[in-house]
């Protein structure tokens, strides 16, 4: 799996399921205090990652992520 | 005593989105009952006709609150958006500790329900399921979602009681205001069409299903060619003031509540009871503190049941006899459970504003077993200034609701 792939399938949930704007999707990137998600938004973007990429992400993966650039580093480490 | 008023409306039906398309499509005999063929995936399931409302414009709710709500909670947050900006209220005046809600439905979100436990069920396992389904189809989701979506910071009574579920929220909400619990309440409720609440009353022989290819025939209130009930969806809200305060704040005032009862059968769990009918009018009289012949119209229940229309025709003649016009409004839409209540009081407002006295659409002829009862058969005008709105539920639970039009 590619950072490449990866970073566009999280675009394309972040704008499908979560109605965050394209142009906020941007490199460092919070979720909580740019993208205005909270807590259960990242349980939730992680249900979704995990289906679409078919990759080992659990709930409690989502304490562990706070910006895009992370979300996709954690994610190249289970890929 | 405190005297409660409706200042503010918001409904989403299937003869229409605001008080005005309901009321001209009723005016025009309008049905809201369409045939759904997507119910013929489902085997041995006869019912095809569902009334459904025509708005999914989910996007008027802002994301973060939308997140948690399946269509009855989404389309319940409309018309109580339409209700606040009816009213003109303030967000201080929504936040203030003293301004409460009361909503309820049947069944939360259906669809969210069959997304998540059919999955859960079969595979035995929760992963892959997300944080939301829960919130969209538990019990009060209705009332759950209101309340933080509006940053509502009183009482907070969920009306869960099936087709009494937004006559119960509208009187919960007279009685607060009334004994002073609170100043303002926003009551109502909403149900979400779903094969699953159509297949339900399939099960107990209580559907219609020979009017699948004519749906604007069915259902038939008190007529002898009725065949069963339409399940239906809609939503509603109402603004529910105390007098004095709406009248200080120059507040349209839409009508006054003067009477509500609530009582049970303590009978059978669904076989409707004429004696329990009867006592929850004859007490919803005595709240108003008046007699039978004061009231004007009475919106029936009846759902085009064999049983429950007859039961309820003896009850309301032996309070009433043969001279108040009644119908049952559920001809034009179907029965939309969880939210028939509030939409049938708001077509009882609409009876106080402009005089129509709503025919009973579909009856043709009266069935013989009901009683002698003022059938309206086409539209009447009268001059009545108050209604009374009826409605019954599994459980033996009854509700009665009396409104009178304010004096200018």
């Amino acid at each position: 799996m590619t950072e490449e792939l990866v970073r566009a399938t999280l675009k394309e949930v972040l704008i499908e399921e979560f109605e965050v704007e394209e142009d906020e999707i941007v490199e460092g990137a919070n979720f909580f205090e740019d993208l205005d998600m909270d807590s259960l938004d990242a349980i939730d973007l992680i249900v979704m990652m995990d289906k679409k990429l078919n990759i080992d992400l659990k709930a409690e993966d989502a304490q562990k992520i706070r910006t895009i650039d992370e979300f996709v580093t954690l994610i190249m480490t289970r890929a | 005593m405190r005297r409660v008023v409706i200042t503010g409306v918001g409904v989403l039906s299937p003869l229409g989105n605001d008080m005005q398309e309901l009321q001209e499509g009723i005016e025009s005999s309008r049905s809201g009952v369409v045939h759904v063929e997507s119910w013929s995936e489902y085997k041995d399931f006869k019912t095809r006709v569902c009334g459904l409302v025509n708005w999914e414009d989910y996007k008027v709710i802002p994301r973060k609150s939308r997140r948690s709500m399946g269509r009855v909670a989404i389309m319940a947050a409309k018309t109580m958006q339409d209700a606040v900006a009816d009213a003109g209220l303030s967000e201080e005046q929504i936040s203030n500790p003293r301004t409460g809600i009361s909503f309820g439905s049947t069944m939360g979100s259906d669809a969210a329900l069959f997304d998540s436990i059919g999955t859960i069920a079969k595979e035995k396992t929760f992963n892959g399921q997300n944080s939301m389904s829960f919130l969209q189809f538990m019990s009060h989701t209705v009332a759950a979602n209101i309340a933080a979506m509006f940053k509502i910071r009183g009482r907070n009574i969920p009306a869960c009681s099936a087709c009494t579920s937004s006559s119960m929220a509208i009187g919960i909400g007279y009685e607060s205001i009334k004994y002073g619990m609170s100043d303002m309440m926003f009551v109502g409720g909403s149900e979400e069409a779903h094969p699953y609440n159509a297949g339900i009353f399939e099960i107990m022989a209580a559907t219609s299903t020979r009017y699948n290819d004519s749906p604007d025939q069915t259902p038939r209130p008190f007529d002898t060619e009725r065949d069963g009930l339409v399940t239906a969806e809609g939503a509603g809200t109402l603004v529910l003031e105390e007098y004095e305060a709406a009248k200080a704040r120059g507040a349209k005032i839409y009508a006054e509540i003067i009477g509500y009862a609530t009582s049970c059968d303590g009978e059978h769990i669904t076989t409707p009871s004429s004696e329990g009918m009867e006592q929850v009018m004859r007490l919803a009289l005595d709240d108003a503190k008046i007699t039978p012949d004061k009231v004007g119209y009475i919106n029936a229940h009846a759902t085009s049941t064999p049983k429950g229309d007859i039961a309820e025709s003896h009850a309301t003649y032996a309070v009433f006899g043969d001279k108040t016009p009644i119908s049952s409004t559920k001809g034009y839409m179907g029965h939309l459970l969880g939210g028939c209540g509030v939409v049938e009081s708001i077509i009882g407002l609409i009876s106080l504003k402009t005089g129509l006295l709503p025919a009973n659409k579909n009856l043709l002829k009266v069935d013989e077993t009901c009683a002698p009862l003022d059938y309206l058969f086409e539209h009447r005008y009268g001059n009545h200034d108050i209604v009374m709105n009826n409605n019954f539920a599994f459980g033996g639970i009854n509700t009665s609701l009396i409104f009178k039009k304010i004096e200018e």
